[in-house]
């Protein structure tokens, strides 16, 4: 064959190329850099809906750990001031003056509902945040061991059948009788067995990963079971480990709710007491925001949590990484 | 097959009973007990000796030991003849301080005291608070009684023991005429002239045993009873059972024939009759109404039980929940990432986020600002309150089995099967509802039985909020007020629902998909 290799611009000389070998080149990957943290951030910042919901994220935080740190709320400073109860947005600002404070309106006892708002978020949040850390940590700990050892296996379901059948609000309700109802002891009761169904998910997974060909590789070569489940295993568990936190905590704010609208919530002002208590005034004409804005921050907070932690866990599978 | 079942079945009964025992425990041995008295004015109103006393008398009626007053021992051993009533009047007069006691009264304190230590209890005597030389302070007065906790052994035999009770003809003390149980072809209640079998007993609690009439299930029994525990304060003295499954609502009178011939119009219903003993000496309207001691009758009421409003509403939700969800969920399924989709995944992540209470009120103003009925009315005969109640639990439901139908059948559009039915020729539609469905379903078809037997726990928050009078909120009502029996008895009543629904769903699963067995031999 005659190529004509003028018509492509190439001269003889330079189709071929002699290069020397070199056993250091050889050895060199030339694929690109791969961190998967980076990539996690990577893939997670490519949608931009996410940077939106994240700054959203960002305010609502600042607002629940920020404002009550700058403003003194007292519930009963306006006890006695009748003309200062269940007043609207507009007329509590006519009222009381042009301020941040009125701008949702007043309370039952004259409080103002938007520093009343902030104060019960970050109860709430604070206790989503830390149920959520130590059911999701004993979960995954305990799930982990459960999905590796047969006897513990054993054990463990025998323990879950029993108490999967004690009805959640059952037990939650009869701890939170037993003691008095503080920040701690609902945390307690929130996650004195809410760490099981966690495990048991975990256990699921772990019990699907454990027997695949690579590890069974990894076996033979020696691997110690510890250094299997931290090397081999978790790394696969990221996503799904992400995913779950992202349903968990928005499921705290929720029972915290349902908890104190049926009486037994927190004694503090959190979220769903303040929704429990303007209850009455959800159907009050011009009452409305007293009801309707706890609900309203509620649903917000855990819709964004909820998105946030959804993304998270899509970006964090590494076949999104491509 | 059912050897696996059966196995099933008794591992799911033992976790009941240690689901009751560890509920037991937390109520009984963890609680603080003076919390019952948090709101009881009767307590706050006593002082000194008499306080105590009706402290350990409360725990009593609770539940949480036995209590023996000195008196009651002396009135017992007086039924039983060892002493006669003028040593009882004269034993019974303890002085305010031990040394000042009598001989006779020493000798049978000292009888007591020995009696009930042996059996494990404590005896309290407290002496006399005085105001002055002779006036008793307020509630002074000398007691003396013992006391003792019940272990947990002996309180979960005791409940499981009397769980279930069979009628027999020696359950009354003295009855009138012989002891018996009859047939009859035409039943008394109806005149006697209708058609209607029934069993009357003679010497039993209840009457009538068995009996027809107009209501749903249309033939009932009296022979077995169900006693899940006794309530204190929600509903005195009524077992959580009745609690549960008694008629509410406003008397619904019609014509009725008492025994004794005489016709009124009443609500009550004589078929329900128990006895009770010389209750037609005590009252005059009795004597006139009846010709036996079988007067206790409960009444014909117009509305639904607890269950069953529960139950009409969650069963109505779990059908349209259904319904709606398996075509849906499909749909979605196959307009992955189209519009449909986003739409559909949207309205799950609101459901999934929101909180539970923040939605229900939503669907409440909305359907207010339409004009529905938003509270529940038992007098009245619009239908049209149903109407709130049931989607507040239904598009809940809706999203949930939405999600997993999507996922499933997602995961189940890559199979090789389904490659293998398109290049076969089949159509889309075809390989959706006849292929992948089945086997997506297999996973939703497991729920089925947990989401029907749900219905009948009812749901705390919609029956609240719309104030539906069903059996959701018995439990809250009952932990608000320390009704330990009614705890108890919820308590078994969900863990039985709810072992029942994880095996029948396991039923119905190997129903649907032959591939799965229990039995140990195809494995």
């Amino acid at each position: 064959m005659n190529y004509d290799l003028d018509k492509y611009g190439l001269s003889k000389e330079e189709l071929f190329a002699r290069v020397d070998h070199s056993s250091l080149e050889s050895e060199k990957i030339t694929a690109p850099r791969y961190s998967y943290w980076h990539s996690v951030f990577r893939v997670f910042f490519k949608k931009k809906i996410n940077i939106v919901i994240l700054i959203l994220l960002g305010v609502i935080l600042l607002m629940t750990y920020g404002y009550p740190l700058l403003v003194e709320y007292d519930r009963y400073t306006n006890l006695l001031s009748s003309a200062a109860k269940h007043l609207s947005p507009s007329k509590a600002l006519k009222e009381m003056g042009m301020s941040i404070h009125w701008i949702l309106g007043s309370g039952a006892s004259g409080q103002s509902t938007f520093d009343a708002l902030w104060t019960g978020a970050r109860i709430s949040v604070s206790l989503a945040f830390v149920c959520a850390l130590i059911n999701m940590t004993v979960g995954v700990v305990i799930g982990a061991l459960w999905g590796f050892s047969k006897k513990f296996d054993t054990f463990m379901m025998a323990l879950y059948n029993i108490i999967g059948n004690i009805p959640y609000v059952l037990l939650i309700s009869v701890l939170v009788m037993l003691f008095t109802p503080s920040f701690w002891t609902m945390v307690f009761a929130l996650t004195v067995t809410g760490w099981l169904t966690i495990a048991y998910f975990i256990r699921t997974q772990v019990i699907i990963i454990r027997d695949r060909e690579y590890n069974l590789a990894s076996k033979c070569l020696g691997t110690s079971i510890f250094r299997i489940a931290l090397k081999n295993i978790l790394p696969f568990m990221t996503s799904v480990i992400v995913t779950l936190a992202a349903t968990e905590i928005p499921s705290y704010i929720s029972y915290e709710v349902f908890l104190a609208y049926i009486g037994m919530g927190l004694s503090d002002m959190s979220l769903g007491r303040l929704i429990y208590e303007a209850e009455g005034a959800m159907l009050t004409p011009g009452w409305g925001f007293e009801f309707w804005s706890p609900v309203a921050v509620a649903s917000i907070i855990t819709i964004v949590l909820y998105v946030v932690g959804q993304n998270l866990g899509d970006a964090s599978d590494p076949r999104t990484h491509m | 097959m059912v050897k696996y079942l059966f196995k099933r079945l008794l591992q799911g009964l033992v976790s009941v009973v240690i689901v009751v025992a560890c509920v037991m425990v937390m109520i009984y041995s963890l609680m603080d007990r003076t919390l019952i008295f948090a709101k009881d004015t009767n307590y706050s109103h006593q002082s000194n000796n008499q306080k105590v006393a009706y402290r350990y008398e409360k725990w009593e009626t609770y539940g949480y030991l036995d209590y023996v007053t000195y008196a009651d021992y002396l009135n017992d051993l007086t039924v039983k003849g060892e002493i006669d009533e003028d040593t009882r009047s004269s034993a019974v007069s303890i002085g305010r301080k031990a040394k000042k006691d009598s001989d006779l009264v020493k000798e049978y304190v000292q009888k007591f005291t020995d009696f009930y230590e042996s059996k494990g209890y404590t005896v309290i005597r407290l002496d006399a608070v005085m105001m002055n030389k002779k006036k008793y302070a307020a509630g002074g007065q000398q007691q003396l009684f013992a006391y003792k906790n019940i272990p947990l052994t002996t309180r979960l035999a005791k409940y499981f023991s009397n769980l279930i009770t069979v009628e027999s003809i020696h359950d009354v003390p003295e009855v009138e005429g012989e002891r018996g149980i009859s047939f009859t072809l035409h039943d008394p209640v109806y005149g006697g002239e209708k058609f209607s079998p029934a069993i009357i007993g003679n010497g039993t609690t209840h009457k009538y045993l068995l009996y027809f009439d107009n209501k749903f299930p249309y033939i009932h029994q009296n022979i077995i009873e169900i006693n899940l525990g006794k309530s204190y304060s929600v509903n005195e003295g009524i077992d959580v059972a009745t609690t549960m499954s008694r008629a509410q609502g406003s008397f619904l009178k019609s014509e009725i024939t008492y025994p004794s011939g005489l016709t009124e119009n009443s609500a009550d219903d004589l078929h329900t009759a128990t006895y009770l003993k010389d209750s037609r000496e005590a009252s005059m309207v009795n004597e006139t109404r009846f010709v036996d001691d079988y007067t206790n009758v409960d009444t014909v009421k117009a509305g639904k039980s607890k269950i069953g409003y529960s139950f009409t509403i969650g069963i109505i939700a779990v059908i349209l929940s259904y319904v709606l969800a398996i075509p849906l969920g499909i749909l979605m399924a196959r307009k992955k990432d189209k519009l449909i989709d986003q739409i559909g995944t949207l309205y799950i992540v609101f459901i999934i986020a929101v909180p539970s209470l923040a939605y229900i009120f939503l669907f409440k103003a909305i359907g207010g600002s339409m004009g529905l009925p938003t509270t529940f009315d038992m007098e009245s005969s619009s239908k049209l309150m149903y109407i709130l109640p049931i989607i507040s639990l239904a598009l809940p439901q809706v999203a949930n089995l939405m999600k997993w139908l999507r996922r499933y059948m997602i995961d189940q559009m890559n199979s090789d099967y389904v490659k293998f039915a398109r290049s076969g020729g089949l159509t889309e539609n075809e390989i959706f509802t006849k292929h992948i469905l089945k086997n997506a379903a297999i996973p939703i078809v497991q729920g089925v039985p947990a989401s029907v037997l749900g219905a009948l726990i009812g749901a705390i928050i919609t029956e609240r909020v719309y104030v539906v009078p069903g059996a959701g909120n018995l439990l809250t009502e009952a932990i608000n007020q320390y009704d330990n029996g009614v705890i108890v008895g919820v308590t078994l009543f969900y863990a039985l629902l709810s072992v029942l629904a994880i095996i029948l769903g396991d039923i119905l699963m190997s129903m649907v998909d032959p591939r799965i067995s229990f039995s140990t031999k195809d494995r």
